[in-house]
């Protein structure tokens, strides 16, 4: 079971039409090490790029025309900003509080996401982040440096072996290893089956389950993946809240509610708090934010 | 900590790290907060800033250290934009592109290569007498931030 007609139509039975999109490059400020960031975007603008304000986030900026590679410039190296996809910036911006906390990046590598929480915790606290990949830990490592990230331990360990650390956090972000969408991998739809969701889906599982047990009480769970498959999404939330006594938060972000019909099987109303991006103004992405039920 | 103190004096400067807080792996060191020092568990991978690395005794900096040296005034050179960019491409310094200079800068020296807004570019040798030379290479590039896309390419 695989092929475009096969997923465009799982997608036509989830509510959503198939388009095909072009995706618009972003960049997010990294405002640890630039106090104005206008100042930032002058400079860009006066390098012949044309930018301009992403409504939903803060710290982001399209990117409308570039000369040149905006991954290449003397700022981008500087550390004075990251190229990042503009649903990828949202997960981060949805942990509260950061600052001096214990925060867990789960799956870490290549880094963009562990660079925007360093930013948002003003490099206090600590940021632990895995990845057991040594190719991608060096591409995290590189990004840490150049973002001038101060607060960050890094360790080869797969996240199902979180415990092994001997840690609790108070916030962790699962930017959780997942099948992808059509939107940013032309090849997607001849190289993806339902076995390498199903096969994601299941991983995606024992590495929540691993996140959980390292969670403090009080503390805060963002999963997110940019897969369209609800294998990967609405149904491994669903599972979460019965097997592992999450609850899913109402959160405030671009993207349509979590589905709670999926296929024919009913979901905990609750799900519906998970926010659903189709590919449009940007990749398809998914993410929500749980917590412990209070007697877990 | 030898081989970095060595390191900063090629720049007329002395860096006062607290040994404490500077951790080691294999031959890199980092340099850490008081709050991962307590946090980190054995085997880490990279922790807090990259300061560099030794081998066989000569100490190769991170960009980190090179702008702890630039904010203890050490000796550097101010450049234009065009060799900005030259320079991150991984091009040698030409006297033209240089619009200030800190410190001592005579032929064999080091210096710190910044840009028109102070950030810190690298660092290079120079190459020659800037009272003399008219054309032609004046600091060699040792190091520039166009490593981060180097080494990408090689992963």
């Amino acid at each position: 079971m695989s092929g475009k007609a096969f997923f465009m139509n799982r997608y036509r039975e989830l509510g959503w039409q198939y388009k095909n999109v072009d995706l618009k490059q972003a960049i997010r400020i990294n405002h640890a090490n630039i106090k104005k960031p206008t100042e930032l975007i002058q400079r860009l603008r006066d390098r012949g790029l044309a930018l301009s304000k992403i409504a939903f986030l803060e710290l982001g900026y399209w990117v409308d025309k570039a000369k040149f590679s905006v991954g290449s410039t003397s700022e981008y190296l500087l550390g004075l900003y990251s190229v990042q996809e503009a649903a990828a910036q949202i997960p981060a911006t949805l942990l509260t509080e950061l600052q001096g906390k214990k925060v867990l990046d789960a799956c870490a590598a290549p880094g963009g996401k562990t660079t925007q929480l360093a930013d948002l915790m003003f490099n206090t606290g600590v940021i632990t982040a895995l990845d057991s990949d040594e190719r991608r830990l060096i591409a995290l490592c590189n990004q840490l440096e150049r973002c001038r990230v101060k607060n960050t331990i890094v360790y080869g360990l797969d996240a199902r072996k979180v415990s092994e650390l001997e840690e609790s956090y108070d916030r962790v972000l699962l930017d959780i290893p997942c099948s992808g969408n059509f939107a940013n991998d032309k090849e997607w739809f001849r190289r993806r089956t339902i076995k390498d969701v199903e096969r994601n889906a299941a991983l995606q599982r024992e590495i929540l389950a691993a996140a959980v047990k390292v969670l403090r009480g009080n503390g805060e769970i963002v999963y997110s993946t940019c897969s369209l498959e609800p294998e990967e999404n609405e149904l491994n939330i669903d599972w979460a809240i019965r097997k592992l006594r999450l609850r899913v938060e109402k959160i405030d972000c671009l993207g349509e509610e979590g589905l709670t019909d999926v296929f024919g099987k009913q979901l905990d109303s609750s799900v519906r708090n998970c926010r659903r991006f189709w590919p449009g103004e940007t990749q398809g992405f998914f993410v929500c934010k749980l917590r412990k039920e209070r007697s877990a | 900590m030898k081989s970095i103190r060595d390191f900063a004096n090629l720049f007329g400067v002395d860096v006062d790290l607290n040994e404490n807080l500077v951790v080691k792996r294999g031959n890199g060191y980092f340099l850490v907060t008081e709050d991962l020092k307590k946090a980190m568990a054995k085997g880490f991978f990279y922790v807090g800033s990259y300061l560099g690395k030794v081998k066989n005794g000569v100490f190769y900096p991170g960009f980190e250290f090179l702008r702890m040296l630039s904010q203890k005034d050490a000796n550097c050179i101010v450049v234009d934009e065009k060799t900005e960019w030259l320079f991150i491409c991984g091009r040698d310094i030409f006297k033209r592109g240089i619009t200030g200079m800190k410190g001592s800068t005579k032929r064999g020296d080091y210096v710190l290569v910044l840009n028109k807004n102070g950030e810190t570019l690298g660092y290079g040798r120079v190459t020659c007498d800037f009272d003399e030379v008219k054309k032609g290479v004046a600091v060699k590039n040792m190091l520039d931030l166009g490593d981060f896309l180097r080494r990408e390419k090689r992963l």
